[in-house]
């Protein structure tokens, strides 16, 4: 008997363990980013997170009256994270395109595009020169998607594989396991001045589209709460400023 | 980013990892044990209970049961999580895996000891109890350590899958490195990191098993 009683107790522990964290803190604004994801959100040289998207949400909480927390995320998990409360946005260099249905958005706050990274020796220039080629996306990415889509460049390919996140992905290129990497401009190019003289990126654009913040689909109230403090910030210059801090240039497009 | 940055920043994450590791075996080496026991009751349901417990524990991935443990609450019941959860949910999710293998390592060793044992010492007067503490267990712990020293080093390295629940342990915090800084020296020096915590680990094994063998 003494058996079973103990193994009830772990039970009860583990219940009011659980059942104990059930409340909520509602004055803090917890971003969900895939930390591999430079120069949206990633570690800086100083080892704290930093990046564009992630300064952004920072002036939005503090505008908001309201703590951040930045939380890092298995990018495949990030509905699960949204769906059971976890994290209050996804704000992480994320495409509207494809997903409008899929969450409550903001105004696109930027544009991207989706791109193929190609190794400057491999000679591949053009979209045809992928032909029985090695291509890698990111797992859930809207390059995935992109490329899913079109059916026709789809199956010319050799062979379309799934990396966990960009790095990796990189990291295939380079040794020359893969032949080309399809991923986001505005990623890919930091990447390329990290790496100099390896990659190029190919001409040709997969697709075109635009980066919001996504809430969980419904939550209209938080979504217009940051959609205010975003154009708050285009009027008064702080968008500007933050941008040409990481890009040189103003490339946000919220009016 | 610098040399010292780098080391802190997975030492930052290595600090996680150890944690998860210290609790993981302060839940599941003594839960094993309370599960050996299940696994060899007479009483038929608790028996095959267990039994089921063990087949599934080891029977589907830790990745898999570590998203169960954590978005379960929510998903199963409608209970809506707190951010300390996710740190529990690992520690929940580690250690009910944990302590399925150790019940199997549990029960290898008790079943081992031969019956005469009992015997002897139920003629000398002792309880059930006190056979078992006084003279079955610690002969028990002295054969399964080397089995145990094999998951607790697995257990080092199993660390490394508390990010699907995204726990920045060490191996998370070397992959963002990684691709901020896009260089490999992070990975290295990660998995520097993990061999120097896991020869710390079997060393310690070693020690304990070298104390313990004290009929040779």
């Amino acid at each position: 008997m003494k058996k079973i009683g103990g193994l009830i107790s772990v039970l009860i522990l583990m219940v009011v363990l659980v059942a104990g964290c059930g409340e909520k803190e509602a004055d803090t604004f917890t971003v969900g980013f895939d930390q591999n994801f430079p120069p949206m959100g990633f570690v800086g040289d100083d080892g704290e997170f930093t990046g564009f998207d992630l300064e952004l949400a920072a002036e939005v909480a503090t505008r908001l009256d309201r703590e951040l927390v930045l939380q890092p995320i298995s990018w495949d998990a990030k509905d699960m994270e949204l769906k059971s409360e976890n994290i209050d946005c996804v704000w992480n260099g994320f495409t509207i395109n494809g997903r409008e249905e899929l969450y409550t958005w903001t105004d696109p706050y930027m544009e991207n595009a989706q791109v193929f990274v190609v190794r400057n020796d491999s000679g591949i220039k053009s979209m045809a020169d992928l032909k029985d080629k090695t291509v890698v996306v990111q797992k859930d990415s809207s390059a995935e998607k992109a490329i899913q889509d079109n059916t026709l460049l789809l199956e010319t390919f050799g062979e379309l594989i799934k990396a966990a996140d960009y790095n990796m992905a990189l990291m295939d290129l380079e040794s020359g396991a893969v032949d080309a990497v399809a991923m986001d401009e505005i990623v890919a190019r930091y990447q390329l001045g990290k790496r100099e003289g390896v990659f190029e990126v190919m001409d040709e654009d997969i697709s075109a589209e635009e980066y919001g913040v996504g809430f969980l689909l419904g939550n209209e109230s938080l979504r217009d709460e940051v959609q205010e403090q975003l154009v708050a910030m285009a009027k008064d210059g702080t968008l500007k400023t933050i941008s040409e801090k990481w890009f040189g240039s103003d490339v946000t497009t919220i009016k | 980013m610098n040399l010292y940055v780098l080391l802190s920043e997975l030492g930052r994450g290595m600090l996680i990892s150890i944690e998860i590791f210290v609790l993981t075996l302060i839940i599941s080496l003594p839960l094993g044990l309370v599960i050996a026991f299940g696994r060899m009751a007479k009483q038929p349901v608790l028996r095959i209970f267990f039994k089921i417990y063990i087949s599934i524990m080891r029977g589907t991935p830790l990745m898999l049961q570590l998203m169960v443990v954590y978005f379960g609450p929510y998903y199963l019941f409608g209970i809506s999580l707190s951010r300390d959860y996710r740190f529990w949910a690992v520690i929940i999710g580690f250690g009910l895996n944990y302590a399925a293998y150790f019940a199997e390592i549990y029960r290898g060793g008790i079943e081992s000891m031969p019956i005469g044992q009992y015997e002897a010492a139920k003629l000398l007067g002792y309880g059930k109890a006190q056979t078992f503490f006084r003279i079955i267990l610690p002969q028990v712990i002295k054969r399964i350590i080397p089995a145990i020293t094999n998951e607790v080093i697995t257990l080092v390295k199993d660390t490394s899958l508390a990010f699907v629940i995204s726990v920045t342990e060490m191996f998370t915090v070397a992959k963002a490195i990684a691709s901020a800084q896009a260089n490999m020296m992070p990975y290295v020096a990660a998995g520097i990191f993990y061999y120097i915590f896991n020869f710390v680990v079997a060393t310690t094994m070693e020690k304990i098993e070298k104390k313990l063998s004290y009929y040779r």
